[in-house]
């Protein structure tokens, strides 16, 4: 059984159709990262899934309980953390998370335990008695991570946990992640590509209130990867010795474009990409018209599109130019 | 009613530990303070001793000095409770922990009402000086105090419903207040409307009039059945519009 299970979700405003039938799984035990350009509808989900907003249509199951009739036994199940945190700014740390940790029903013997336990893998240790008032935000986004984690949820839902954050801390917050998905489910919505990327194993790509993917990380990743290669190559001797490579390299129709990315000496790097739907055979097509002409083929290597690529063709946004490494967000 | 003891604690903790309980109790002690002086120069000039009109009697009826502070201060003391939530977003972790709708509203329904009770109890101190010049009718005593709980839970019940409607502090207040005072002054229906079910009306919903029947040691179960539908239906309505936020934010 699923841990997570959203079956055609519908969720309307008044006018505004937010959700329109999403569905997907998170299994048990894996890390899944929820995906979406702002305002897809990922905090709509989570809300929903958290047991804070209801859905207009559709089915949510955590943990095998219906949302719509067994709210408080899924909600024992789940550590939710709101996008923003929102706490009380006239506690301190240690009182708010005492009172959280009642509230999520752990016993008055193990509170003080499970407070410091959720204190010290979120680093804030050493300001529980701070009020939450004199608190910066990377510290009251922990706060609201501690939260989630009393009374060992197994599921987590983090809405942006690493929002907030200075890139050191984004580190912190990975490492704590990859830290606990040995005992929690972690369903983390972000916006932030390179976080998934480092951080999950499977991934659900929403745009506009649909789904527009879901499954393994490498799987999303290979989608598109067909489509590109990098030629290395030395022109010898023939017609390729003066020639405009660019506009030889695409003079056939299925080549969409070429741009050399190194050159070593005589070796020359081409990253070439394929027209949309051009079968993958025009690689050997290039190749062989690239030995015809003379040219010393060192390597050829199809490349994996980074997830951002996937994701820009996914909801239909263009990738920042590809010059630099994209991975160089968050 | 999961969580409901949590979250009256915290909500006592909030009143508490922010001056607003203390403003609210501070006020009113000084409003009732005055209050009692008065009427205690009253009788220390007055040679008139009735048996109906002793000095408890007339500190919880007949005066408008009763009702001032209840109508004012009530507002103040629910105004933040769910209007507050609501506009910082820690409603969301409230109502996603495993807790239920009718344990959060009673819940703080309850804290602020503590806070009520905890404003009246130095006024027990009055009964005492009072007690120690001269004789003090227990019934009337016990009366008048079970007349402005059950009046004043009823305020506050109205005030919990109004900052469960609203996202602003000010428009709870604002909204809790017309709805108090306008329930109040229904009651001089009761001396200017002419002889009919209007007047009858007016005379039963009327505050004023309960008061002097309570603080002249007569209870009347017809005027707690209205205070306690005055104290169930908001915090019903409360419990429906939480409910309700979950559908439409």
């Amino acid at each position: 059984m699923a841990m997570i299970e959203v079956e055609d979700l519908h969720k309307r405003y008044g006018p505004v159709h937010a959700l329109r039938g999403i569905s997907f799984e998170v299994e048990r035990g894996v890390l899944t990262g929820f995906l979406g350009p702002n305002g897809a509808g990922k905090s709509t989900t989570l809300r929903i899934l958290a047991g804070f907003l209801g859905a207009t249509e559709g089915r949510v199951r955590v943990s095998g309980f219906d949302l719509s009739t067994h709210r408080l036994e899924a909600a024992q199940k789940i550590g939710y953390m709101p996008e923003t945190s929102p706490l009380y700014p006239e506690m301190k740390i240690e009182e708010y998370l005492r009172f959280r940790a009642e509230l999520k029903g752990v016993g008055r013997s193990k509170r003080t335990e499970e407070v410091g336990r959720a204190c010290e893998l979120t680093r804030i240790a050493d300001r529980r008695r701070m009020l939450i008032r004199d608190l910066s935000k990377g510290y009251r986004q922990r706060v609201g991570l501690a939260d989630a984690l009393l009374g060992r949820p197994p599921l987590l839902i983090l809405d942006e946990p690493t929002a907030g954050f200075d890139p050191n801390q984004v580190q912190q917050v990975r490492a704590l992640l990859d830290a606990l998905r040995e005992d929690h489910t972690i369903f983390l919505s972000t916006h932030i590509l390179s976080e998934v990327e480092a951080t999950c194993e499977e991934a659900v790509v929403i745009h506009e209130g649909r789904v527009v993917a879901s499954g393994n990380i490498e799987a999303l990743r290979q989608r598109k990867r067909a489509g590109v290669v990098e030629v290395t190559f030395h022109r010898g001797e023939g017609e390729l010795k003066e020639a405009a490579l660019d506009t030889w390299l695409t003079r056939e129709h299925a080549i969409a474009s070429a741009r050399r990315r190194r050159t070593e000496g005589e070796l020359e790097t081409w990253r070439v990409t394929l027209g949309p739907g051009v079968d993958p055979s025009a690689i050997a097509a290039l190749v062989a018209r690239l030995v015809h002409a003379g040219a010393g083929i060192q390597a050829v290597e199809p490349l994996a599109a980074s997830l951002e690529e996937v994701f820009a063709d996914l909801t239909g946004g263009t990738p920042d130019d590809d010059d630099d490494d994209p991975e160089d967000e968050g | 009613m999961t969580g409901f003891w949590p979250i009256l604690k915290r909500e006592l903790f909030a009143l508490f530990v922010t001056p607003l309980a203390w403003v609210v109790i501070t006020g009113f002690l000084f409003i009732q303070g005055l209050h009692f002086y008065l009427v205690m120069s009253h009788y220390a000039v007055s040679m008139e001793l009735g048996a109906d009109a002793g000095p408890m009697q007339l500190f919880f009826g007949q005066t408008v000095f009763l009702y001032l502070p209840l109508l004012l201060l009530c507002p103040v003391l629910t105004m933040r409770l769910f209007a507050e939530e609501r506009r910082s977003g820690t409603i969301e972790p409230l109502l996603t922990a495993p807790v239920t709708t009718p344990a959060v509203v009673f819940g703080k329904y309850l804290a602020v009402l503590v806070v009520y009770l905890a404003m009246w109890l130095p006024t027990l101190l009055y009964v005492k000086i009072v007690a120690g010049a001269g004789h003090v009718d227990g019934q009337v005593v016990a009366a008048s105090y079970l007349a402005v709980i059950a009046v004043g839970a009823g305020y506050l019940a109205i005030g919990t419903m109004t900052s469960a409607l609203t996202k602003s502090q000010l428009s709870a207040a604002i909204l809790s207040a017309v709805t108090i005072i306008a329930l109040f002054i229904l009651g001089i229906g009761e001396y200017v409307l002419p002889e009919g079910s209007g007047k009858e009306l007016c005379a039963y919903l009327s505050v004023w009039s309960q008061m002097n029947d309570f603080s002249r040691g007569v209870v009347d179960s017809r005027r707690l059945w209205l205070d306690l539908t005055i104290i169930v239906v908001p915090l019903f309505v409360t419990v429906r519009a939480v409910e309700a936020w979950r559908q439409e934010l």
